[in-house]
């Protein structure tokens, strides 16, 4: 599928065809903002003049920064147009205003009160437009004795307890790779996004929406807080052993395989296998039988035993041999293996798209989900700053060419692009 | 569906969910549409009842888990290896709105519920089905757990420090992730139904939701070759951006501060905030190319400072000067956290004996539909009669016949 550009008229509606959003966010919610946009949104991406910062943010196509050449921006802005905007002057703030007066969500990343002291606040935009969704995403939330503190991704998966338990006992709290506490909280946005773009559809009612990325990663941890609220004890830090449960990662032959004993069957099939090769010690007495044996005071030696067998086969062999009993068992694969992955080209989940601007061709990640209604998500790579300022200023405005061109002189094309050291508001980490 | 019935404060009020999944992911994203009004009717089997956040969940920590992830539900009992069990399920479909699972490929269609049969009972039926790798394409029938996929997707590998194991996500990531992903395609499809009357198929593959979060890796690899993901980083950022970049040890035992520096500006007020130290004024740290570029150096430098201070400590003071850092918490710190507190994040609620369970709020805050939740994961079959006399409209004959034939069982 080659698709630069503009998009065909073809093709099914998507979910969310036909909505309308600004996306005036940071990296803290410039995924949710995709998301919305490859679901059929038209999600108008809301540009200082000059660019966004985000436009160079590393990695870069063949190394080299420049127009156009960000994988980041290409990446996270898929199917999204582009407006340049000056959102801190009168002029255009006023703009803001108008073009919001069109649309069904905003979302941004600002510190609160920001957006409020450009006038742009939920409330004097929610008057003349009761339908509007309008989505805050910050570090803390809205509220709060920490609601004015910083946060870069680190920052936030360190204090909604991710971190802590992340990592070796040996090694300090360690991050997920990518910026996982701000995807979270573009991911828990969406999900309300969603829930309030249903309710508006039953009912034309708008509403406000303040997400916290703390909360977001908290509510995602799966077992820091019931471990604790239910048991007194804090989770702790053991790498992908899962503290000798029967859910772990071993490193084998030539790298790392998961070896999941969920069920007695698999726990049988594994130490049968240990004893085919002689290695299995003496796990294969009765005292063993319980797969639930492996997080038991035994652990330790059976995790050496485990370990010591391990080493003598590869990724492969342990994938096959589980997978042909229907254990969860598999590879831990290297990153250059991902474009590899014969199931997620199978599925159409990954695609090779032209560039704009006839740049290299690349591979793009799909959607998280498939839905039956809407098969083909990706139909516009990346916009150029200001790429639609005409189609959305005097498409939907109704701008004349000589109000357009007053704008061009002032707040919307022609100032020099800045010195993009200052991160925007609210946003400090460049990923 | 009239409007009056959403004139309230939950926006899935009026949606029914039938619910078949278990374990993690499959319940987690049900819980969502849940806080929200939808009505979830958990399909649950006396086959299952110790499985991790089943009703009869062996540990405690099973237990917190039960609770968190189906707090608000309601729970059936159904055999459905019998033919009265999958007739009560088809007749559940029949006033349903969505249908969720998350068993292996075969199962749903074993039971004649896969989504052609569904669709031919409700034909505006939404049906949700969650999976390892989704349910087409060569590896459809394999099986996963949550860190298989995180091996399978690249995250493992990708995540720790350059000289250590890797480490993978602590827990699981992926069914968090997947559940995420179960409850935003329902919701679309919610919205879609809501727009055109159309129900769907939605093929949630974990492995992608998962593989969705990998960023630029793909378009990386792509275009700059296997070089761009050759390495892990530990807590720095893989394409730079910032320095000092990372935890810090702090006074006490395993307690650590995020700090986070990437301007100038910052480093300059971080480094007043130190006291000045004379190692700071070293040319190594002079510029931020030249603080990533002898960031290992930089690390100690700033651990000998905070090492001497409790983390709590490290935080207020940056962040007073308006540096980002953070206390790495725990989770005894963040039960005691300021900020969620005010925030109401932990949430007391009752179960069906009447004993209070701590969950996890939505982790957003609506102002027209809150969507509050009151009660706790339910009991073990806590509503048959709801479900049979009311729902269903089954006379006490049926129900018995039905008792009889092990439909419950």
């Amino acid at each position: 599928m080659t698709v630069p550009g503009e998009q065909s008229s073809a093709g099914p509606l998507g979910p969310l065809s036909g909505f309308r959003v600004l996306d005036l966010a940071g990296p803290m919610g410039v995924y949710c903002g995709k998301l919305l946009a490859d679901m059929g949104a038209d999600v108008i991406k809301i540009e200082p003049p000059g660019g966004d910062p985000m436009r160079d943010f590393a990695p870069f196509a063949e190394g080299e920064p420049g127009p156009g050449r960000s994988l980041y921006w290409l990446h996270f802005n898929t199917n999204k147009r582009s407006v340049t905007l000056e959102i801190g002057s009168s002029e255009g703030a006023a703009l803001l205003r108008k073009i919001a007066l069109t649309a069904d969500v905003l979302l941004e990343t600002g510190p609160p009160g920001y957006m409020d002291s450009l006038g742009l606040g939920y409330a004097s935009l929610a008057g003349n437009s009761p339908g509007l969704v309008y989505a805050s995403v910050t570090p803390f939330g809205q509220t709060g004795p920490y609601r004015h503190f910083k946060a870069s991704d680190l920052v936030g998966f360190a204090m909604g307890g991710y971190m802590y338990v992340t990592g070796w006992p040996h090694t300090p709290p360690t991050r997920l790779w990518g910026s996982q506490a701000y995807h979270t909280a573009s991911n828990r946005a969406y999900i309300a996004i969603l829930l309030a773009l249903y309710h508006r559809t039953m009912t034309g009612q708008g509403q406000y929406i303040d997400v916290s990325m703390q909360e977001a990663v908290a509510a995602t941890t799966e077992h820091v807080n019931t471990t604790y609220n239910y048991t007194g004890e804090p989770a702790v830090r053991c790498g992908f052993r899962h503290g000798g449960q029967f859910v772990a990662t071993w490193q084998c032959q030539d790298g790392y395989a998961s070896i999941t004993t969920n069920t007695r069957a698999a726990w049988d099939d594994l130490r049968a296998w240990m004893n085919r090769d002689g290695m299995a010690g003496d796990l294969m007495a009765p005292q063993y039988d319980d797969h639930f044996v492996l997080r038991g005071e035994r652990s330790a030696h059976i995790e050496d035993l485990i370990q010591r067998w391990a080493m003598l086969h590869t990724r492969q062999e342990i994938t096959e041999f589980g997978q042909s009993k229907h254990h969860p068992w598999g590879p831990a694969a290297t990153p250059d293996e991902i474009l590899e992955n014969e199931q997620l080209w199978g599925r159409g989940y990954l695609t090779t798209l032209a560039s704009p601007d006839g740049g290299p061709s690349m591979v793009y990640p799909g959607d998280p989900y498939r839905l039956s209604e809407f098969p083909c998500p990706i139909r516009r790579t990346a916009p150029a700053p200001g790429e639609h300022n005409a189609a959305v200023l005097s498409g939907i405005l109704g701008l004349s060419p000589d109000e357009m061109e007053q704008l061009t002189e002032g707040r919307i094309r022609g100032i020099p692009r800045q010195a993009q050291n200052a991160p925007a508001p609210g946003e400090v980490e460049r990923t | 569906m009239n409007n009056d019935a959403h004139q309230n404060d939950h926006a899935l009020r009026g949606i029914r969910v039938l619910d078949f999944t278990w374990i993690h992911a499959g319940p987690s994203a049900t819980r969502i549409l849940s806080d929200q009004g939808a009505e979830v009717i958990k399909v649950e089997s006396n086959n299952a009842l110790s499985v991790v956040g089943g009703p009869a969940s062996a540990t405690a920590r099973g237990l917190g888990q039960r609770h968190n992830w189906n707090a608000g539900k309601l729970s059936i009992s159904l055999n459905m290896k019998t033919p009265e069990g999958i007739d009560i399920a088809r007749r559940l479909v029949a006033v349903s709105d969505v249908v969720a699972e998350n068993f292996s490929g075969r199962v749903m269609p074993s039971w004649g519920l896969d989504y052609d049969s569904i669709r031919a009972i409700n034909p505006s039926i939404i049906m949700l089905s969650m999976s390892g790798f989704g349910r087409t394409g060569p590896w459809q029938d394999r099986v996963s757990y949550g860190q298989t996929l995180q091996a399978w997707s690249g995250f493992t590998q990708l995540t720790g420090f350059p000289h250590t194991d890797p480490s993978g996500p602590a827990s699981a990531y992926s069914d968090a992730v997947g559940g995420m992903a179960g409850a935003q395609a329902a919701l679309l499809a919610l919205v879609h139904r809501a727009r055109t009357g159309r129900g769907q198929w939605l093929d949630v593959s974990q492995l992608e939701s998962l593989s969705s979060l990998l960023e630029t890796l793909a378009l990386d690899l792509s275009v700059n070759g296997k070089a761009a993901a050759s390495t892990r980083h530990g807590n720095r950022l893989p394409h730079g951006g910032g320095a000092p970049h990372g935890a810090y040890r702090c006074r006490g035992e395993d307690r650590w501060v995020a700090i986070t520096v990437f301007t100038d500006e910052e480093w300059r007020v971080f480094v007043q905030v130190m006291g000045n130290p004379r190692w700071a004024d070293d040319q190594r740290f002079a510029t931020a190319d030249a603080r990533e570029r002898n960031a290992d150096a930089l690390d100690s430098f700033v651990e000998s400072w905070t090492i001497k201070h409790a983390a709590a400590d490290v935080m207020a003071l940056l962040q007073t000067a308006g540096v980002a850092a953070g206390v790495v918490q725990t989770g005894a710190d963040l039960s005691h956290d300021p900020q969620l507190k005010e925030r109401g994040f932990f949430r007391r609620v009752a179960d069906q004996r009447g004993e209070y369970r701590i969950i996890e709020s939505a982790p957003y805050r609506m102002s027209r539909t809150p969507g509050r939740v009151t009660r706790g994961a339910p009991e073990f079959a806590a509503d048959m009669t709801y479900v049979l006399r009311e729902l269903l409209g089954m006379s006490d004959d049926e129900v018995e016949h039905c008792a009889i034939s092990g439909a419950f069982d």
